[in-house]
């Protein structure tokens, strides 16, 4: 029973391997070949760029697990955190690979509330971060 | 030539750090989801959408369930009257928190007080949006 849990979990470890590696390659890319301040440039934070954040995040696919060690490289290059959260938010809630799975379950109806819900949800979530930035270090 | 080989260097560096906690993360995922009691999701099919929803949401954050199979557990209950916020609860609360594997991932990445506000953050949302969408649909 306990030697089939090591041996179950190496295969779902192997299933994300590929993409742990690629993730960790692009964050090194943008690491060594983009300037910080050029990052910082691109990712101004406000409310706009919020909300872009927010959609990238929504039409984004795969796991949020290829997507962390690219997001950390921004980080340390001082991109606000609040874009992150709403881009994870976004991410996380809507999957463009469980449309259909979705709209099987539950029809297009609670699909695009949920889209709208989740857009909002991460809205909030970006500008809710833009304003604890202030109390918390990150 | 010097870059690539920094970028190699540093990707490689990277992984060795990161794949063991990855892999224990798994295992403890895999522990979790054997004993933890399925009963548990019964909790949510209270008819009080004020006290199902925000439970149906933090279900979603705390068990490991596999992102595909939470859609039948959120129609099941659904079927069985719990309404379109409790569905979105689970939902939305499985996909913020989906694994123990992924939440280590992103304390090592993104450190344990972004994680933890984002959960706190999400249960709110996520909850206040189940009560939207119970109203709306």
């Amino acid at each position: 029973m306990s030697s089939q849990i090591f041996i179950d979990a190496f295969f779902d470890f192997l299933k994300v391997l590929p993409i742990l590696v690629i993730a960790i390659i692009v964050s090194q890319i943008i690491a060594v070949l983009l300037p910080s301040k050029k990052t910082k440039d691109i990712f101004k934070e406000n409310k706009k760029n919020i909300a872009k954040a927010s959609v990238v995040g929504i039409m984004s696919p795969g796991p949020l697990l290829a997507y962390l060690p690219f997001l950390k490289t921004l980080k340390e290059k001082k991109v606000a955190v609040s874009l992150i959260a709403a881009f994870i938010t976004g991410q996380t809630l809507i999957g463009p690979g469980r449309l259909f799975l979705e709209l099987d379950y539950f029809g297009w109806e609670f699909f695009a509330v949920r889209v709208v819900l989740a857009f909002f949800i991460a809205v909030a979530m970006g500008v809710s971060f833009k304003f604890l930035e202030r109390y918390i270090k990150y | 030539m010097s870059k690539i080989k920094t970028i190699l260097l540093k990707s490689l560096k990277e992984l060795a750090i990161i794949s063991p906690i990855f892999y224990i993360a798994i295992i403890f995922a895999f522990l979790i989801q054997i004993y933890v009691p399925e009963d548990l999701f019964n909790l949510v099919l209270g008819k009080n959408i004020w006290i199902a929803i925000p439970i149906a949401t933090l279900i979603g954050i705390v068990l490991p369930i596999p992102r595909y199979a939470t859609y039948p557990i959120a129609l099941a209950l659904f079927m069985k009257g719990s309404g379109y916020g409790v569905a979105f609860g689970l939902i939305g609360g499985e996909v913020i928190g989906e694994s123990i594997a992924r939440d280590i991932i992103e304390i090592k990445y993104l450190g344990w007080r972004f994680v933890t506000t984002r959960f706190v953050l999400s249960f709110v949302f996520i909850s206040i949006g189940g009560l939207i969408i119970d109203v709306i649909l």
